[in-house]
């Protein structure tokens, strides 16, 4: 600056001054403000009186003075009328020189990018977290992944053993069911769960050369633990073990039936039964049931005209009730005839709209002329199936068919 | 009437002009604004019969490419050190800070405020606040939002400067 022309050195002080609004003031030795110069009136600093202390008028004096180092700035320091300013201060002697210059349009400017790079910081920063937060959600949900996993593996094993065990029950359960009979009479019989095993079950067999006992129980729910009780139940039947019980006589076989099967004795279970025993030189059937729906008589041959009446009798259903005496009832057979004996599931079955099939319907379908391409209970099963719209029934489907030929 | 010149110390973006906002104008705002260079405010209150009034220099906060610059403590009588709980990386630059002024100023009173405490995702285990308790560090903690603690800071820094 020395070797510049005094008028150059003016000239650039000047342009200096107008740009960056040059204040000045001075501090003696005793901190009192002595002289001010310049465009103070810009930063605010009105009404600065000489001869008091610097850090009384000028809050960022406070402290400052001795001066520690010369020259020292404090970088754009907002002053009381908003201006940003430089505030160079210079130690001459025993004075300090204050010198304010107008920082302003820099300071926005830095801060406009310094805001900038910041909140591009902080962003990066809070996405770091972000990713170790996820990275560990996305651990977390490995663990718990493999574990399900393990625990579904687990859950496979059980399910295919209880699978095993379940289809096991059902081939016990069909293997206590006799097999259909062509003579002397005709005997088929047709016996669909609902789930994989059932409550309902069914038996036959000789008395002795002329009595027939044919029964079908219905017990109450489905799966294991009415299988269990219907299979049970049967098995008491077929190898008549009641003791003193005359099993050509159906009401005793119920009476005594009941008592065995009382429902606080089987898990709060009970069934529903008919039981009919078939004089073969007579034609006699005598029959009761527990609660069970009447069998379907219908007279005639197939296809040809028919007439049907059931074969009602009264009483409770089995193992609900004591003391109960069931009353026999009877009927002769005059063949040519067909006798069916079937569970509620054949019939009780609702349609999409809600609406049920009616027994009419039911008696109707059982009259039907026979069809060569399948079996008449076959083709019954088929009509239940298409009447509830449904592969799977909601109960189970069981009837047996006796056919009295002439 | 006494003054006393405090200063508030930290890395970008703990929330010292806020803490300050909260202070002497008791307003707070969510957007985040950064400082250039150097705020003074003024504020008046009393320590036990003591009236003092505090000149707060709100300094830039310290980033990778520019440090505080200490000599703006030069006639400080204490400084708040502000740390933001949500940004674990915020209590090693106060470290760093605290460590440079001791040695370029001295050891002149200061607090240390763990400011942000309204958000519940902290980013400070208790072990390192512990650590620095044990180093004689007081630990404070505020939030400039809710206002928590603030004039307790404030009033617990001019107590110490006074002593």
């Amino acid at each position: 600056m020395q070797e510049l022309p005094a008028k150059v050195s003016e000239s650039l002080l000047e342009l200096v001054d107008a740009q960056r609004f040059l204040a000045h003031m001075v501090v003696d030795e005793q901190h009192n403000l002595v002289q001010l110069g310049g465009r103070l009136d810009h930063y605010g600093l009105t009404g600065l009186a000489v001869g008091t202390q610097a850090s009384d008028q000028l809050s960022f004096m406070e402290g400052m003075l001795p001066l520690y180092e010369t020259p020292f700035l404090i970088r754009s320091l907002e002053m009381p009328s908003g201006r940003i300013a430089d505030v160079h201060l210079f130690a001459d002697g025993k004075v300090v020189w204050i010198v304010l210059m107008d920082m302003t349009a820099e300071h926005n400017e830095t801060r406009l990018v310094q805001q900038k790079a910041y909140d591009m910081t902080l962003l990066s920063e809070r996405e770091a977290k972000l990713i170790v937060q996820l990275e560990a959600a996305n651990t977390e949900l490995v663990r718990a992944h493999t574990a399900l996993a393990e625990s579904r593996e687990a859950l496979l094993v059980t399910h295919k053993r209880l699978q095993q065990e379940l289809l096991e029950a059902e081939r016990y359960v069909r293997s206590v069911l006799p097999a259909p009979l062509t003579e002397p009479f005709l005997l088929d019989w047709l016996f669909v769960p609902t789930t994989e095993i059932g409550g309902d079950s069914f038996g036959y067999h000789w008395i002795d050369a002329e009595h027939f006992a044919f029964y079908l129980l219905d017990v109450c729910g489905h799966g294991i633990g009415a299988a269990l009780l219907s299979v049970a139940a049967n098995q008491t039947l077929r190898s008549q073990a009641l003791r003193e019980i005359d099993f050509r006589n159906p009401e005793a076989v119920l009476n005594a039936m009941n008592l065995v099967y009382q429902m606080e004795l089987h898990n709060d279970q009970y069934f529903t039964i008919w039981y009919g025993v078939y004089h073969l030189p007579s034609g006699n059937l005598r029959y009761a049931s527990a609660g069970h729906p009447a069998p379907l008589l219908i007279s005639g041959v197939p296809g040809g005209p028919c007439e049907s009446r059931l074969l009602p009798a009264k009483g409770p259903i089995l193992g609900m009730l004591p003391r109960t005496n069931y009353i026999a009832q009877s009927s002769v057979i005059v063949a040519p005839c067909r006798l069916y004996v079937f569970s509620d599931g054949a019939f009780e079955i609702e349609r999409p709209d809600a609406s049920m099939l009616t027994f009419e319907e039911f008696q109707a379908a059982l009259c039907r002329p026979p069809d060569a391409n399948v079996s008449e209970l076959q083709r019954l099963l088929d009509f239940a199936r298409d009447t509830r719209g449904h592969h799977v029934l909601e109960d189970d489907f069981s009837i047996m068919k006796l056919e009295f030929r002439g | 009437m006494m003054q006393k010149k405090i200063c508030l110390l930290g890395a970008f973006g703990v929330g010292k002009t806020s803490l300050t906002r909260r202070f002497v104008d008791s307003i707070f705002s969510d957007a985040y604004l950064t400082t250039v260079g150097v705020k003074i405010d003024k504020k008046q209150l009393d320590v036990g019969a003591t009236p003092v009034s505090l000149l707060i220099w709100d300094i830039a906060g310290e980033d990778e490419v520019s440090a505080v610059r200490t000599s703006y403590l030069r006639g400080a009588a204490g400084y708040l050190l502000v740390i933001d709980v949500t940004r674990g990386q915020t209590l090693e630059v106060a470290r760093s800070i605290q460590a440079r002024v001791a040695i370029e100023i001295g050891n002149i009173p200061f607090l240390c405020l763990l400011n942000k405490t309204d958000v519940p995702d902290w980013d400070i285990a208790d072990a390192r606040i512990d650590a620095l308790r044990d180093e004689g560090w007081s630990m404070l903690r505020t939030s400039a939002k809710t206002g928590a603690g603030v004039e307790d800071a404030f009033a617990a820094l001019a107590q110490r400067v006074l002593a």
